[in-house]
């Protein structure tokens, strides 16, 4: 444990000295920023107009929670925005090691493979935790308004960090694989876009095979938390994707070795 | 400390280490000498536990380096071809880093680091981003991570190569000064290295041990020819006759394979006289001159330097290939 902390410090402080890493923190806190005051314009427009279709004919078509429909869709787009900021922090992960030859020093030292991956993994996560705190401010500044969600906004979070880790452990086990940063990249986003949107086609048509592939999607299961629904089937589907893609990073850096550099 | 049976790495059909046996004592220097792409990388990387083995053990102070892993590793140092170095880091918060991978207790990290600093005499730069040193200063660095948990077994892959003069002798050095604390195993293909650190030597070529000895032992030992080099004069001869005069004389002796004889400026004749093995014809030389009533200006004996005994060994190993 004492040596996947010291790797994983070690992880985040090279972060804050990449410029790759300011570049996504800032771009990410922007946008969702962006996101968050365009969306919150808009509904409380709607909601406006709602009301005042009420006082004129006694009823509206609209139903509006303003909150409540803010937050999903927010969560939503985060979510999205996750599946091009990640690639860009894992990347390196194992990839630079091997580049730079410090996984020679990783692996001669009196540490497991596992650890050298946990380490990895937490290095990454704790990056995205610190992603996420600029974020805070803007559901307080919500809650000025009146309206305050801390149920979905702590749902939402969560949903969002768990996602986030299943596309870091997927991330991993890819830059482990990749000898070139830029390759690994293409890789993530090759993978997370899928996974993202593999359950659009099981709307367009219906059979067996598609629904079982909509099982894996991303996507039907972050968007239960944007809601404030937390399910046990969802929590145990993001930690098997965590799990799996550490299992797999850590078979994978096992096998690095095994071939001719 | 750490000892060596039967390792083999094959690449398909290639191997690239076959059936290689060492073994090195408490406190030993052993070299590992060989040209170029004879397997010396692939083999320390087979001792450290980077790259697995096609066959063969290795255990470090008694540990199995493939079935009980942590503890033979918390007992090795190793530096690589090339530092694995962390650019961005600090000097210090590197080798921090490091002191954690390899189990140094918590408590004691601080003074292992800077003991580790001051003996690779890195206190200049402590401070400073790795990014911003040079490269006889990065490869200190490289020699500080590997001795910052104080191992028993240091592996150096040549640790050497690819500095200038001045940065080479420092790391050299710096090597010597480990002697006696780590059994130390250094890879190199420069041979003033082994001799001068050196208490043994391993020369390998294509993945084999050619031979292993003490650098002097070896250099007896493989000697197939002595030379006796000397410089003479003669006052009112003539370059070319005292030229063919000399060669003459010297050839008479018994023993004698060669006789090589220039012209120097200013009349003075240098020659170089080779010898069967075991014959020592320095003192047979200086009489036959000084008999002759030649002026004997020097006379010097020869004998094959490592580097000789190198090129034999592997370029005999190469016409037996050819």
């Amino acid at each position: 444990m004492r040596h996947a902390l010291a790797i994983a410090r070690r992880e985040i402080e090279s972060y804050f000295v990449s410029p790759i890493a300011y570049a996504v923190l800032t771009i990410f806190t922007f946008v969702s920023g962006l996101f968050f005051s365009n969306m919150l314009v808009y509904y409380i427009r709607q909601s406006a107009l709602a009301d005042s279709m009420v006082q004129k004919y006694g009823y509206s078509d609209y139903q509006l929670d303003v909150p409540t429909v803010v937050l999903a869709q927010f969560f939503q787009n985060e979510a999205f925005m996750l599946m091009l900021a990640v690639p860009l922090l894992t990347m390196g992960l194992i990839t630079d090691e091997r580049r730079k030859g410090t996984l020679e020093l990783l692996v001669t030292s009196p540490v497991r493979g596992g650890e050298i991956v946990a380490g990895k993994f937490l290095g990454a996560f704790g990056f995205l935790c610190l992603m996420m705190l600029p974020i805070l401010p803007m559901f307080a500044f919500m809650g000025q308004g009146g309206a305050w969600e801390p149920g979905v906004i702590a749902s939402g979070m969560m949903g969002l960090l768990l996602l986030g880790g299943a596309q870091i452990a997927l991330g991993l086990f890819i830059s482990s694989l990749c000898e070139n940063v830029l390759v690994s990249a293409i890789g993530t986003y090759g993978v997370l876009i899928t996974m993202q949107f593999i359950d659009t086609t099981t709307s367009s048509t219906q059979s067996y095979w598609i629904t079982i592939l909509g099982y894996f999607s991303f996507y039907m299961r972050q968007v239960n938390s944007t809601r404030g629904v937390v399910s046990l089937t969802d929590l145990a589907y993001f930690a098997s994707y965590i799990t799996l893609g550490l299992f797999l990073a850590q078979r994978s850096v096992e096998a690095i070795r095994f071939k001719r550099t | 400390m750490i000892s060596v049976t039967h390792l083999s790495k094959k690449y398909g059909k290639f191997a690239a280490v076959d059936d290689l046996s060492f073994e090195v004592e408490d406190g030993e220097v052993l070299g590992f000498l060989g040209p170029n792409g004879a397997g010396k990388t692939t083999t320390m990387r087979m001792i450290t536990g980077f790259l697995p083995a096609s066959g063969g053990r290795v255990r470090i102070g008694g540990f199995d380096l493939y079935t009980d892993p942590v503890p033979a590793k918390q007992r090795l140092g190793y530096l690589p071809e090339n530092p694995p170095l962390y650019p961005e880091m600090t000097v210090r918060r590197y080798l921090r880093f490091v002191a954690e991978l390899k189990d140094v207790p918590a408590g004691k990290t601080k003074s292992a680091v800077g003991l580790a600093i001051e003996r690779a005499r890195l206190g200049e730069v402590a401070d400073k981003r790795i990014s911003k040193l040079s490269k006889g200063f990065r490869q200190r660095v490289g020699l500080a991570q590997a001795i910052v948990h104080e191992p028993p077994l240091l592996v150096l892959d040549e640790p050497t190569s690819s500095l200038d003069p001045k940065q080479r002798f420092e790391v050299r050095e710096l090597i010597a000064e480990l002697k006696g604390k780590h059994t130390v195993v250094l890879s190199t293909h420069i041979l003033p290295e082994v001799s001068e650190v050196a208490d043994r030597v391993v020369i390998i070529n294509r993945g084999r041990i050619m031979a292993v000895d003490t650098p002097s032992r070896l250099s007896e030992r493989l000697r197939g020819a002595e030379s006796v080099r000397l410089e003479l004069a003669a006052a009112g001869v003539a370059g070319d006759v005292l030229r063919a005069q000399v060669t003459e004389a010297l050839r008479q002796m018994a023993g004698v394979s060669a006789v090589d004889v220039d012209l120097a400026d200013g009349g003075t004749v240098h020659a170089r006289v080779q010898s069967e093995v075991g014959v020592d014809l320095r003192a047979e030389a200086a009489a036959v001159v000084v008999g002759r009533g030649w002026r004997l200006l020097a006379l010097s004996a020869e004998a094959l330097s490592l580097e000789d005994i190198f090129l034999k060994l592997t370029s005999d190993e190469h016409q037996e290939g050819a």
